[in-house]
């Protein structure tokens, strides 16, 4: 007669794997990769917010609604693409601008570190201009250039703000068109 | 090139002075609380439902009384049936659209569903004061047409109140309460809504106008 008995340190017998430590783990992943990407949200920030405060508060509420939603990322794209969408989303529609936006110093422009190399004083003053004219175009509008400028193609443009690619096309020529008038009057 | 393509090459090559947050700081933002206008209009429209519901209980003996002796009893329960059979289908599609929004939906869409959920409270909201309205008339044409009744049941005779003077008293006030009951909430729908979804609506129309 064999008597089976059970070995304690058996690796088969493995501790069941428990919500909390699964909680643990989704919330490293998401940290993680938020923190890798974080600069694509700042841009938004930057772009949709005029102080620290609501660029603050913007990034914040854009963190919860990426949490919220990432359980039901599937991975079958890219986290920043899938990031994209809900933190646009996030600044168009669910945003509430606080009532302490206003009446706070705002940013100057927009800042690009300026590296060792001598950068032509023209091109700075047109590129820090033309800045100001995105930042004062309105959210949708803003939201197109965003995208563009972080060089997304039409396809993406037309699925992330739930137009045809056709009229994505049409609306962004006629943005360089008014931007172009802007900076060459 | 144009003007935004050089823009452009120089927002992707050359690193902006943006904020950078820690992996702490990061984490220390998941457990705070969304303030997002999807939260507000759930919350808003939650009070909204139990307020309205709430009205039916919150009326006084002495009202159930005077309707009961009046003979109207009745077409209050009747009228009340059909309206929680009503409130059970607008909390059905309330719950319903509030659960289709999703962050993950495209912009347009998204915008949407945010849309329908408030419209489904409006038309709550809507309804109320309209039955509101229309059961106040029925009530108060019954009202006149038995006043003599009226005037015993509510005991007007022993407060001094002539024969003469009362229904005209009685009808008036009771209409100058349903104008200014309305005309409050009217204010406070306005200002609740109109401020909180002030912005949506602006984006949702420049969205569709891309469409056009």
């Amino acid at each position: 007669m064999i008597f089976v008995t059970k070995d304690p340190n058996s690796t088969l017998i493995q501790k069941p794997t428990t919500t909390k430590s699964l909680n643990k783990e989704l919330e490293h992943s998401f940290v993680t990769q938020l923190e890798e990407n974080q600069n694509i949200v700042h841009k938004i920030c930057r772009l949709y917010t005029n102080n620290n405060d609501a660029h603050n508060d913007l990034f914040q509420e854009i963190t919860i609604q990426l949490w919220r939603a990432f359980p039901k990322f599937r991975g079958d794209s890219k986290f920043s693409t899938w990031m994209y969408r809900v933190a646009l989303n996030t600044a168009i529609t669910l945003y509430r601008k606080s009532k302490r936006t206003i009446n706070t110093q705002d940013f100057e422009g927009v800042s690009f570190k300026i590296t060792a190399e001598a950068y032509d004083d023209t091109v700075e003053q047109q590129l820090k201009l033309m800045y100001s004219a995105v930042k004062d175009l309105n959210d949708i509008d803003k939201a197109l250039v965003f995208l563009y400028l972080e060089d997304k193609n039409y396809k993406e443009i037309s699925e992330t703000l739930g137009i045809t690619e056709v009229n994505a096309r049409v609306k962004m020529n006629r943005i360089k068109e008014k931007l172009r008038t802007i900076l060459n009057p | 090139m144009d003007e935004l393509d050089l823009l452009k090459k120089q927002w992707q090559s050359r690193e902006q002075d943006l904020p950078r947050l820690t992996y702490n700081d990061i984490y220390k933002m998941l457990l705070k609380k969304s303030s997002s206008i999807v939260k507000w209009i759930f919350i808003i429209s939650i009070a909204e439902l139990i307020f309205w519901t709430s009205l039916i209980f919150l009326l006084p003996d002495s009202y159930k009384q005077i309707t009961n002796e009046m003979g109207i009893g009745d077409l209050i329960l009747y009228s009340n049936i059909i309206h929680y059979c009503i409130f059970a289908t607008f909390i059905f599609y309330f719950y319903k659209n509030y659960r289709s929004i999703k962050v993950t939906d495209n912009t347009q869409q998204l915008m949407r569903n945010i849309l329908k959920t408030r419209k489904t409270v409006k038309y709550f909201v809507f309804y109320n004061i309209g039955m509101f309205i229309l059961l106040s008339i029925i009530i108060n044409i019954i009202y006149y047409t038995k006043s003599d009744r009226l005037y015993e049941v509510m005991k007007f005779g022993e407060q001094g109140v002539p024969k003469e003077d009362f229904v005209s008293v009685f009808l008036i006030s009771e209409a100058i309460v349903i104008v200014l009951f309305v005309a409050l909430l009217m204010l406070f729908y306005w200002l609740v809504y109109g401020l909180l979804l002030r912005r949506l609506n602006k984006n949702y129309k420049e969205l569709k106008k891309i469409e056009l």
